[in-house]
């Protein structure tokens, strides 16, 4: 994690991307689910996710479903990985204490 | 790969919204995130963060050359490259050059003199010349006595000037014709004093006027010869003054001038 969590900046929009994953870490989320909870605008949201994606804070997959039958492409759903979780957590963490951690 | 996924993805989240509008801004916002993704997945460490194992591949995803040499560099460096040149230009002087050949410069042609037609000098008559007689100086020698510190007195000969008259010619010969009433000018009998006509008067008064070259009066007309009454005196000044603007100015060589002339009143009695 160490690596890959120091190209990850932490700023106000990255954190209200986690926020809106910490209010339940375990839900798959995809990436309109998460602008309706952060409020960000898409040019801003994506390139987030996949930033902390390549940092292995999240991880993705399709949703299983066929887009023949429900007529709609589908969906990516965005999870917090386990070291996600714990970064993110350390992150908010610091906040309380007076220090962002980077 | 990268972007067939994002399409997808974002083909997804757009069904999801429902008004124009937002659809609108999702567009708007997934072009942006085009651009920053683009610029962020070119960059060698995000390549290196791929290679060890991410879950984004991005080998295949080539988008626009996001390289130091970007379309917005090179108009920049143009920009400023301009300006330089612009800069040089003045500094050395090459801008005035161009200028010059590109403007014309102003050509001043020469005209020919005019000509002004002068009237021929006026004939010198020898006969007008004066000749001015030398005068003998006959005035008295003053000589000035002091035995205390004797000094030596210069005569003084006092030189005489006599002024010059300059030479006149004469003035040439003008013909002139007089003026007097015109056309138009008041008749007399509408100044008639109604008691010179009731005491059945009558007479011929001579007046004088003076007239401008319009001839409109220049001065209060003056009686030169009474006709023996008062009565008919006033009325002819009363007619002379009425008829201002009416006289026919007296001519020197054709040209009206101002003048004054005395011209008579008769004031008739019509049985």
């Amino acid at each position: 994690m160490g690596k890959q969590d120091r190209s990850v900046r932490m700023s106000l929009q990255t954190l209200r991307t986690l926020e809106a994953f910490l209010e339940n870490p375990t839900d798959e989320l995809s990436g309109s689910d998460v602008q309706k909870r952060s409020g960000l605008a898409s040019g801003t949201l994506y390139p987030i996710l996949l930033r902390l994606e390549s940092a292995g804070w999240f991880v993705s997959r399709w949703e299983a479903v066929d887009p023949a039958s429900v007529g709609r492409p589908r969906r990516r759903l965005y999870r917090l990985t386990p070291s996600g979780l714990a970064r993110a957590s350390e992150v908010f963490a610091s906040f309380g204490r007076g220090v962002l951690a980077t | 790969m990268l972007a067939e996924r994002l399409e997808e993805e974002w083909l997804a989240d757009f069904e999801e919204r429902k008004s124009t509008l937002a659809r609108l801004r999702f567009g708007v916002g997934c072009a942006w995130a085009t651009r920053v993704i683009a610029h962020e997945y070119l960059e060698p460490k995000v390549a290196a963060a791929s290679a060890n194992g991410a879950a984004v591949a991005t080998s295949n995803y080539r988008g626009p050359d996001y390289s130091f040499v970007s379309r917005r560099m090179v108009a920049v460096l143009g920009i400023i490259g301009l300006h330089a040149l612009i800069i040089y230009g003045f500094a050395t002087g090459l801008m005035h050059n161009v200028f010059v050949k590109i403007v014309a410069p102003i050509m001043v042609v020469p005209t020919t003199p005019r000509v002004i037609d002068r009237p021929p000098p006026l004939p010198t008559d020898p006969a007008m010349q004066r000749q001015i007689p030398l005068i003998d100086s006959d005035l008295p020698r003053f000589e000035v006595e002091n035995d205390a510190a004797p000094q030596a007195v210069a005569d003084v000969q006092p030189t005489l000037t006599q002024p010059v008259d300059p030479v006149v010619p004469p003035p040439p010969a003008v013909h002139r014709v007089g003026g007097g009433p015109g056309k138009g000018f008041p008749n007399s009998s509408d100044f008639y004093p109604p008691a010179e006509i009731r005491a059945r008067v009558e007479g011929t008064t001579g007046v004088n006027v003076c007239t401008d070259e319009h001839g409109r009066l220049t001065a209060a007309p003056t009686i030169v010869k009474s006709s023996g009454s008062a009565g008919l005196d006033q009325g002819a000044l009363r007619l002379a003054k009425a008829g201002s603007g009416r006289y026919r100015a007296s001519l020197e060589d054709g040209r009206p001038v101002s003048s004054c002339y005395s011209f008579q009143v008769t004031f008739n009695l019509r049985d």
